[in-house]
């Protein structure tokens, strides 16, 4: 930076409007960070006092119990949806950002496909939820269970890959494409080698936080998988399962106490899911950027 | 920082592997073997859980009752059964549900409070096996879906309940006055027309904040239905159904399940709220109370037990084999206006004979008087027995699914 | 573009980068086979977005059908919520079979969600960038990092989640404290009536709007942060030397440089705002048939509606208000559709060239 003094705006509505600015921008942080931690405090200091280890070992009995379904229903849940809506998601991404037919003005081309890719990011889940009911559940006669489930939430969670996969393609530097078509790289080979790996950690934190979205998710499940008492099972239709969400959701006002309970703890246990799955996307990028020469 | 980071997390992982580690063990540890015994004490089964061995008393072989009505409990294969619907008797179904696998340990029930209007629609579509409703089916969910049954399970009733602080008493309400609460004619607790029916009460000057149930209920429908047949105006104007156009006014709020209600009760100081009466125990805990309502007979009874029964005993003889009956406002002497029967709403036509045995199980044995019937169970709901009467037609219902 | 050199480039197969490239030699393909996987499972993989969104739009129109013939075009000014006699008897109207006396409305559920959405993009827009500048430029590297970690962690917070902290904590207190301060304060003038009134229990138009905003605070937020970190700092530096304070850099050069950007940033929110179900639907108050006289009453969007009266519809035997409820989210979808379709010509006209790949 050029030697400067700091500069010190010469007119009053200047400096009050630097000072303004700069007060303001504080203030938001705390905006956002206090009721974040306002919000995770309010949950465990609602969940911690009554909390049990045996929720994570049993299933519900009764008005109470513990939440071992849902968990491992979620757990399944989660999985399923990286495989069906990460391979979609990432390969509509990196179609987006590189394999597209550039249009002849010099923009990227692909604008439909774009276009409706990010309206379905705004698609209201219960819609989504209630299509898969009647396509799905109803129409095929699947009934509640985990396929329509999955389907529907790849559905909602696949723009949101799609569009962090591509900016974080978009991000890798020209020169690194270049440079690989340079040594002779075929298109796709230069994909796996070099650009996907630098652009690995926005693809990953994109997975990662669209796997968050897809777990927090009640309105369409609450009409795909139905919900059940019992541990989740191999079968992908015919079988309801749990989730978490659906206790949160069904018994947070329920005037038995107990049951309650049940809602606080499975706020508790997808707080702390959420959180493993960020930190490790946190831990995962640091780990590959050592290797790589990245923008940050 | 990434050093720290990753020696933090590290520390993390360990601490909770460390801690997994001794904390299973322990709660494996504190597990005994735990037996299921009954007994059987005036022909009714009775079932507990000991640690060990059972009580003196108690034998671990399933006594044979007498047979009561008409019924008889098949045994099922294994199966996995879920049921939703009313949130009136759901409290009763978590009762009944472990209660019945305790006996029959190869069924897997299910159980879920999304309100009667999911319980039929879902039962309707064959998403549920076993959808709940205080509200029994109508014609043109009959012509959409004719394979459809509604086997009344039980007798339960419904409370008007409020929160007015500072007053304890039963205030004494008719359909009338509620109704004109529900349209915003009634605006406040010290209004004339109130006052009038308890002139022994001081009334604040309170805003009233009526709470109505913004989902598909079966109180909503039998509430409705007090309603239609007190006032001829809301008759004409709202009718009654499991979910009616509620008259828009200022002070209204709506609620989600019968849970929704009586928290949301609680919070709103001046509401008045319709509430199943499996809900006393909660209502009672957070301070508020309920009413006495005016039956057809121009009497104020409470909502008990006895009310609710004499009330369903003067329709038990007109209750058709299909159980289609309203008990809501009829003119029994000492009977409580707003009674109902809990239906089971099931499709005759099941998809394996299997789950359509498990069902049948489950059912006959809760309309069995010796088993679900029972006040072990019935008592914690405050809901009243079926007469041997209404046995013997649900039995022959259930009989009907294949 | 690289790839389309690399397509029609005619080189010959003996080029000896076979071997520094490590293809098998397949058949007659030797450069491109993995490209052409890549390629064609790309493409297929693009289309399936498209087609679900086809596939839910065309399964919405096809329930709605009865009920657009029945409601008309009045559904969207009408403001009742009627679902008939539900036992009484059926009727037929334009050959659709409905409850006798059923009439619907959307105007409050219009009006609502985008009240909501428009109080939440208000609310989290200053916010998210005084946020993101904050986090690029005022704090200090080792804080800012895990600031704008912790603004990722709550994108994650499942919306049932901030529904129930809005139920149970937020509304109760803002109705207790904050609300009465404004509605007895603010004085009674024509547009500021609005503030003034009943201020209920906490749950409402403006607690929605507040909820919601928090939950689009992340998206807008990180995305602008991104993007301030992606501004060279050339043309920083530069007005910095020309005397520029650090609100007018911001002002003139950042937030120009990046704005086709934030926009789409703010379409993403606005998005979730309008779609958002379950956190509304526990903080709305779930009121049906009428708009709400001030901004603190109980309202309801149509994507709580939708959940909230899905059950109750479903007993409707003649399927006429599932049908409606099908319309509803129709609209929604619509409502949708054009913000997004809007945006994306606001992107396409401001932006001189699209992000390029990779700046040097």
């Amino acid at each position: 930076m050029a030697t400067m003094i700091d500069g010190y705006p010469s007119t009053r509505p200047r400096r009050v409007r630097e000072f303004f600015f700069k007060g303001m921008s504080l203030a938001a942080l705390i905006f956002v960070v206090g009721p974040s931690v306002w919000l995770i405090a309010d949950v465990v200091v609602r969940a911690v006092p009554h909390w049990q280890w045996s929720v994570l070992t049993t299933t519900p009995v009764g008005v109470g119990g513990g939440l071992e379904n849902a968990i491992l229903g979620t757990l399944v849940i989660m999985v399923g949806v990286l495989i069906i809506a990460g391979s979609i998601g990432v390969l509509t991404g990196i179609h987006f950002a590189e394999l597209q037919r550039p249009r002849r003005s010099g923009k990227a081309g692909g604008n439909f496909l774009r276009t409706s890719t990010e309206v379905l990011a705004g698609f209201p889940s219960i819609v989504l939820g209630y299509v898969g009911y009647v396509a799905l559940c109803v129409g095929l006669h699947w009934g509640f269970s985990l396929l329509p489930a999955l389907i529907v939430l790849s559905i909602m969670v696949t723009p949101y890959i799609a569009k962090s996969t591509e900016s974080a393609l978009r991000q890798v530097p020209t020169n690194y494409r270049e440079g690989a078509e340079a040594l002779g790289m075929a298109t796709g080979y230069a994909l796996r080698k070099v650009v996907i790996k630098s652009a690995l950690p926005g693809i990953v934190t994109g997975l990662l936080i669209a796997l968050a979205i897809a777990v927090g998710e009640t309105a369409p499940l609450l009409y795909t998988a139905g919900i059940t008492n019992s541990l989740p099972t191999t079968s992908l239709i015919h079988q309801p399962i749990a989730y978490l969400t659906y206790y949160v959701w069904t018994d947070y006002n329920q005037p038995i106490k107990a049951t309650q309970y049940l809602s606080f703890d499975a706020a508790l246990i997808l707080i702390v899911l959420v959180l493993v799955l960020l930190v490790s996307s946190r831990l995962l990028v640091n780990r590959t950027q050592r290797y790589v020469e990245g923008p940050r | 920082m990434k050093n720290l980071l990753r020696s933090l997390t590290a520390i993390a992982l360990a601490t909770s592997g460390l801690l997994v580690a001794v904390a299973l063990p322990a709660s494996a540890t504190t597990k005994t073997k735990i037996v299921t015994c009954f007994r059987l004490e005036k022909n009714v089964v009775h079932t507990a859980k000991f640690h060990g061995s059972c009580r003196a008393g108690w034998s671990k072989k399933r006594p044979k009752p007498a047979p009561v009505a008409d019924d008889s409990v098949e045994t099922p294969g294994t199966a996995s059964l879920t049921e939703t619907g009313s949130t009136l008797l759901y409290p009763l179904w978590n009762i009944w549900a472990p209660a019945y696998q305790s006996e029959f340990p190869q069924v897997s029930v299910t159980t879920g409070s999304t309100g009667s209007g999911t319980g039929i629609a879902d039962a309707a579509s064959g998403t549920v096996n076993i959808g709940s409703s205080d509200a029994y089916l109508s014609s043109t969910q009959l012509t959409s879906t004719p394979n459809l049954l509604n086997i009344p399970l039980a007798i339960s009733y419904q409370m008007i309940e409020y929160n007015i602080p500072g007053v304890t008493a039963h205030l004494k309400l008719n359909g009338t006055i509620v109704s004109q609460i529900y349209q915003g004619q009634i605006t406040n607790w010290n209004d004339s027309a109130i006052a009038a029916l308890n002139p022994g009460v001081n009334l604040p000057n309170l805003k009233i904040v009526a709470l109505h149930r913004s989902d598909g209920s079966g109180d909503t429908f039998i509430f409705s239905q007090y309603l239609t047949d007190s006032d001829p105006t809301w008759s004409s104007k709202y009718s009654y159904g499991t979910t009616i156009s509620w008259p828009t006014i200022s002070n209204a709020l709506g609620e989600n399940g019968n849970g929704g209600m009586v928290s949301g009760c609680a919070a709103t100081a001046g509401c008045i709220a319709y509430v199943g009466i499996s809900y006393l125990t909660s209502v009672l805990g957070d301070g508020q109370t309920y009413a006495q309502l005016e039956n057809g007979n121009g009497q104020y009874e409470l909502p008990t037990p006895a009310t609710a029964s004499a009330e369903a005993a003067g329709f038990t003889a007109k209750t058709p084999a299909n159980g289609t009956i309203s008990m809501v406002d009829g003119k029994v002497s000492g009977g409580y206006p707003i009674v109902n029967y809990e239906y089971a709403i099931v499709n005759k036509a099941q998809s394996s004979s299997t789950t359509a045995k498990a069902i049948r199980s489950l059912l006959e044995w809760a309309i069995d008087p010796s088993y679900g019937q029972s006040s072990q169970y019935l008592g914690q709901v405050r809901f009243d027995p079926l007469p041997v009467k209404i046995v013997t037609q649900s039995y022959k219902q259930i009989k009907e699914i294949q | 573009m690289g790839d389309e050199m690399a397509s029609s480039a005619a080189l010959p197969a003996t080029y000896p980068t076979r071997r520094a490239s490590g293809l098998r030699r397949v058949g007659y393909v030797v450069r491109g086979s993995e490209e052409g996987l890549w390629r064609w499972s790309a493409r297929i993989a693009s289309l399936i977005p498209v087609v679900g969104l086809v596939f839910v739009l065309t399964v919405l129109a096809v329930k709605a059908w009865p009920a657009i013939k029945v409601n008309g075009p009045g559904f969207l000014s009408r403001s009742t919520w009627n679902p008939g006699s539900t036992y009484g008897a059926a009727v037929r109207t334009n050959g659709v079979l409905h409850p006798v006396g059923a009439s619907y409305g959307a105007w409050p559920l219009i009006a609502g969600t985008l009240q909501t959405s428009a109080i939440a993009l208000l609310v989290a827009l200053p916010i998210s960038l005084g946020t993101a500048f904050a986090l690029t430029e005022r704090l200090p590297r080792w804080l800012s990092r895990p600031i704008s970690f912790f603004v990722e962690i709550l994108a994650g917070i499942p919306s049932v989640i901030i529904g129930l902290w809005g139920v149970l904590t937020l509304g109760p207190l803002l109705a207790n404290h904050v609300y009465p301060f404004f509605a007895n304060n603010i004085p009674n003038v024509p547009v500021l009536r609005y503030f003034k009134g009943s201020v209920g229990y906490g749950e409402g138009l403006l607690t929605s709007g507040l909820v919601l905003g928090l939950m689009i605070v992340p998206i807008i937020a990180s995305t602008a942060r991104d993007l301030f970190m992606q501004v060279p700092p050339l043309p920083k530096e530069g007005a910095e030397a020309l005397g520029m304070t650090e609100a007018e850099v911001a002002r003139r050069v950042t937030i120009p440089w990046v704005r086709s950007g934030l926009i789409g940033a703010t379409v993403l929110g606005l998005g979730r705002a309008l779609g958002e179900t379950i956190a509304v639907a526990m903080v709305s108050g779930s009121v049906l048939g009428t708009v709400s006289p001030n901004i603190y009453g109980t309202m309801t969007t149509i994507a709580a509606t939708i959940v909230s009266q899905l059950d109750s519809a479903a007993t409707d035997g003649t399927g006429f208000a599932v049908a409606t409820l099908a319309e509803v989210g129709l609209v929604l979808a619509v409502i949708s559709v054009v913000v997004n379709v809007v945006a994306r010509v606001i992107v396409n006209r401001t932006s001189r060239h699209l992000a390029p790949v990779g700046r040097g």
